[in-house]
């Protein structure tokens, strides 16, 4: 399940999915390669920062759990349906 | 842009604001050209805010016309929206006019009216009860007390109507209307139900039928001056449609009987503001009205064509410029209507998704 | 509310959400000032932290003010005016009692509604008894007591005929009629149809009767009713059909009963624009009713007719909310909003036919999303609200829908879960429980245990 969200991930960022997608601070986000824009809220922004900084899913999670105060599990559960609906939009 | 310094009287340098900009090409809505008009009339100086309710409107992005241009809330999420809205852009813009040109925003404004015109905002339009005698499920009633020919019309809110209706007199093909927008000419009771699902998806019950009548279409514009009398009126015969059945070419007519039906619908109304009826010439050579529509047609820029200018004409009847002189529109002007592409940018788009608002260049004012 | 920035913005499920033309924030942007936070002067969420979560709060004043408001229209124009009290509409005991207070006759349309009535204390002669189903037992006690008796098929007449013997009595009875407004779909399957003839034979057929007598015409031509022509041209109708058949002076109407109908301020889906622009005032509908009446009257001689409304929705409506809490959010996989509560279509099954609207009990900082609202049931019909503009939910956040006071208590179901409790704002601002909520005990008392299965068996 873990592994197979990792592989997910993993294919967004090496194809260069996610770091072609152009974000402005507003959360309007303008995918070069389809034409689609999108609106990203602030957490989905923060996020896609983490996960481009190359933070794994756990530390993602971490980092985030801790900004916002929330409990672990929560969180990864809203980080894990945000990935797969990055792999969705930006396949 | 502040308003301080403006002369409020003075009509050639409002800040008018103008809706319905879903310019689509099969399609249009009538707010873009409205405002041609209005760029166009010589006089005029002031400037032109496009306010519409999808992100694609192609008005809200055509700069040659419109000096700024803001999102609304569709008239279904209600009159607190509207109001709340209109009121964010009246303190950037300090609007002079609102201009509707969208039949299903008219009750909204409508019902706005006061509260606009107390922060300074006018307009000049159909009051509720003009509204409602129009209604497309109403004109019956409104024809039979003028004595006006009319395809008969019934409102239906299931499909079993369309299998009955063969025992009641009525025949295929007749034609399916939503209560706002929307008729299709169906061929037989299965593609009478689908376009009763569609319309009915899209705009609500009641749905209506009315028979079909076979002739040519011709339509009027004018303006009401609320005290019966009709003001400018301009008639077009449509030369040739899309498959929608919309003008696609005019051309302007005189017909004595279509302006007597005009001025007989405005003198019972009391009509104020801007209208379009809509009416037909059977192939035997009855006149029928089809609709009333409470607001400019998309055509009406053929008024400014024909030296008739309406929109023009209603700023001056709302700043109160009496006596009006207007020149007799000449019958044999034509339009022909084009498709034309905008191109704007992605930070503009970016602009009206996230803010509502187009960016404005630094020195706004007319182009 | 905020909609552009906050200072600090509070964690939200991320979510990214592809555009289409008709998506941009501003198309279903709501009002700012959409909270509802007191009702009749009484903070809501401490009624939710007194009372429990999901909690019907109905108020006495404005179930005042709407029957008094309803039943002055039609004064107005005409008198004298009845106002039956629609049971079905709501029938918890206490709502019944305000409008009986306030000179409500009780409408009921079945044994049971009539025994509660009866039960409440209101006098037969009082009750008007509609329905398509009145067996026997119940309608010897209202012959008896002296009801108001609706007629809906041939078959019943008959029944009262053979009671009426019995009982030696001559029994005064309405007709039910149905017919075309042409503004509404006709409900045929109720009372005797006009178009067809149908009605005038059965009045010839009672004329002939001695145990029965025609004294009262009856028609409902449905509810939300949002034509006020449509409620014209009933009155006309019936004025039509009743000088008809008095012609011959073989009977003398001495009743008109209208029904119910009056539509309330609730969003009908499938209807375009919202309540407040979509539905007629009720004093439009008062003086359709009462112009159409005073022509059909207008060559008659007898003594004017009673005038009876039986209006339910618009009494009741919005003089109840139905407030819940939010358990649980989700984002569903085209990317929107949901949020579980702990109300559901068990609580208001009127979900199914109108966008009930809805309100946060405070403001919620965060951009106002498309959001579905789903009820606790297992079932995936069980939606509330299947798109509404509501900044990002919370597990705690507080909810009132109102109105709701139309048909809930009536008719909701007993499924899977406890039905809540119904609290009533008094005229003083006190508060009291008209409804207990459900328990354990409550839902197992009609349970019988034969002898072999009194355990669950070879439980370990
Ligand atoms: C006979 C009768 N009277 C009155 C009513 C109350 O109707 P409303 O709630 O629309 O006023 C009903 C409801 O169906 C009814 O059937």
């Amino acid at each position: 399940m873990s592994a197979e969200l990792a592989n997910i991930l993993r294919e967004l960022i090496e194809k260069e999915r996610l770091s072609a997608l152009a974000v402005s601070a507003n959360g309007f986000a303008f995918d070069p390669r389809s034409g689609q824009s999108f609106t990203v809220n602030h957490t989905g922004v923060a996020t896609m920062e983490l996960l481009l900084a190359n933070h794994s899913i756990e530390s993602t999670v971490g980092v985030l759990a801790k900004q916002y105060e929330m409990p672990t599990d929560v969180v990864l559960g809203s980080v894990e349906v945000f990935i797969r609906q990055l792999a969705r939009y930006l396949a | 842009m502040s308003s301080l310094g403006r002369n409020k009287a003075d009509w050639r340098s409002w800040n008018v604001a103008i809706t319905g900009m879903n310019a689509q090409p099969d399609n249009p809505g009538p707010g873009l050209a409205v405002a041609r008009c209005l760029r166009h009339a010589p006089e005029f100086r002031g400037r032109l805010i496009g306010l519409g309710y999808e992100v694609l409107d192609p008005g809200l992005y055509h700069r040659a016309v419109f000096d700024t241009s803001y999102l609304m809330p569709y008239p279904s999420e209600g009159l607190e929206s509207q109001l709340e809205r209109l009121l964010e852009i009246h303190a950037k813009e300090g609007i002079d006019l609102i201009i509707p040109c969208l039949d299903a925003e008219l009750n909204t404004f409508a019902h706005n009216e006061e509260r606009f015109a107390a922060a300074g905002m006018r307009m000049l339009l159909p009051q509720l009860e003009q509204l409602r005698l129009r209604a497309k499920d109403n004109l019956g009633e409104l024809c039979s007390r003028l004595g006006i020919d009319t395809p008969e019309t019934v409102r239906i809110s299931d499909t079993g109507f369309f299998e009955r209706c063969r025992d009641e007199g009525w025949s295929y093909p007749l034609v399916v209307k939503g209560i706002f927008y929307d008729a299709a000419i169906v061929n037989s009771p299965e593609e009478a139900k689908s376009a009763f699902h569609r319309i009915a998806a899209q705009w609500g019950y009641p749905v209506l039928a009315q028979q079909l009548v076979s002739g040519y279409e011709i339509n009027l514009t004018a303006i009401g001056d609320g005290q019966g009398n009709m003001l400018g009126p301009v008639m077009m015969r449509k030369r040739a449609v899309t498959d929608k059945g919309k003008a696609w070419a005019g051309i302007s007519i005189l017909d004595t009987e279509l302006e007597q039906m005009g001025r007989a619908i405005l003198a019972a109304t009391q009509w104020r503001g801007p209208l379009e009826v809509e009416a037909l010439r059977s192939n035997d050579g009855r006149l029928y009205l089809i609709e009333v529509n409470p607001r400019f047609p998309a055509w009406v820029y053929l008024t400014h064509g024909v030296g008739c200018n309406l929109p023009q004409l209603l700023l001056r009847l709302v700043a109160g410029d009496h006596p009006l002189v207007l020149p007799q529109p000449a019958p044999g002007t034509l339009f022909i209507r084009y498709a034309e592409e905008l191109v704007t940018t992605l930070e503009q788009f970016e602009s009206m998704m996230i803010k509502g608002v187009l960016i404005t260049p630094q020195a706004a004012g007319t182009v | 509310m905020s909609q552009d920035s906050e200072p600090r913005r509070g964690w939200e499920p991320p979510y990214i959400i592809p555009h289409r033309y008709d998506n941009s924030k501003f198309g279903r942007r709501i009002a700012r000032d959409n909270c509802c936070h007191h009702i009749d002067g009484v903070d809501v969420e401490y009624l939710l932290s007194r009372y429990g979560s999901p909690l019907f709060i109905a108020s006495e004043r404005r179930l005042r003010d709407n029957v008094r408001r309803v039943r002055n229209i039609f004064e107005r124009h005409y008198q004298p005016v009845i106002h039956g009290w629609s049971y079905k509409t709501n029938y918890t005991s206490a709502i019944c009692n305000i409008l009986h207070q306030e000179g409500s006759w009780a409408e009921v349309v079945s044994a049971f509604e009539y025994e509660k009535a009866r039960h409440l204390g209101v006098p037969g002669n009082r009750i008007i008894f509609n329905g398509p189903n009145k067996g026997r037992a119940i309608l010897e006690r209202a012959i008896h007591e002296g009801a108001r008796l609706h007629i809906d098929h041939i078959d019943e007449l008959e029944l009262i005929e053979t009671i009426a013997k019995e009982q030696n009595k001559t029994v005064p009875i309405t007709m039910r009629l149905n017919f075309n407004t042409g503004y509404t779909d006709p409900w045929n399957r109720f009372g005797f149809n006009l178009e067809s003839g149908q009605a005038h034979s059965v009045v010839t057929r009672i004329k002939r009767s001695t145990q029965v007598r025609l004294t009262g015409l009856h028609s409902h031509i449905g509810t939300f009713i949002l034509e006020p022509r449509a409620m014209s041209e009933q009155v006309r109708l019936m004025c039509q059909f009743m000088q008809e058949i008095e012609a011959d002076g073989k009977c003398t109407i001495d009743a008109l009963d209208i029904g119910g109908g009056l539509p309330s301020r609730n969003a009908l889906q499938g209807i375009y624009l919202p309540p407040e622009q979509a539905v007629p005032a009720i004093d439009d509908f008062g003086e359709a009713v009462c112009t159409a009446l005073s022509k059909g009257l207008a060559q008659r001689t007898a003594p004017p007719p009673l005038l009876f409304i039986e209006s339910g929705r618009a009494v009741v409506d919005d003089a109840i909310s139905l407030a819940s809490t939010v358990v649980g959010t989700k984002q569903l996989p085209d990317g929107r909003a949901a949020a579980v509560l702990d109300a559901g279509i068990n609580t208001m099954l009127t979900a199914l036919w109108y966008h009930h609207p809805v309100k946060l009990t405070k403001p919620k900082p965060g951009n106002p999303v498309d959001t579905v609202l789903y009820g606790p049931l297992c079932m995936n019909i069980d939606v509330m609200r299947h798109s509404v503009y509501l900044p990002p939910l919370a597990v705690g956040d507080q909810l009132v829908f109102n109105p709701v006071g139309a048909y809930n208590n009536s008719q909701w179901l007993q499924f899977i879960e406890y039905r809540p409790p119904i609290l009533l704002i008094h005229l003083d601002g006190e508060c009291s429980i008209i409804r207990e909520a459900e328990t354990l005990p409550d839902l197992c008392r009609h349970d019988r245990l034969p002898a072999h299965l009194t355990s669950p068996g070879h439980v370990p």
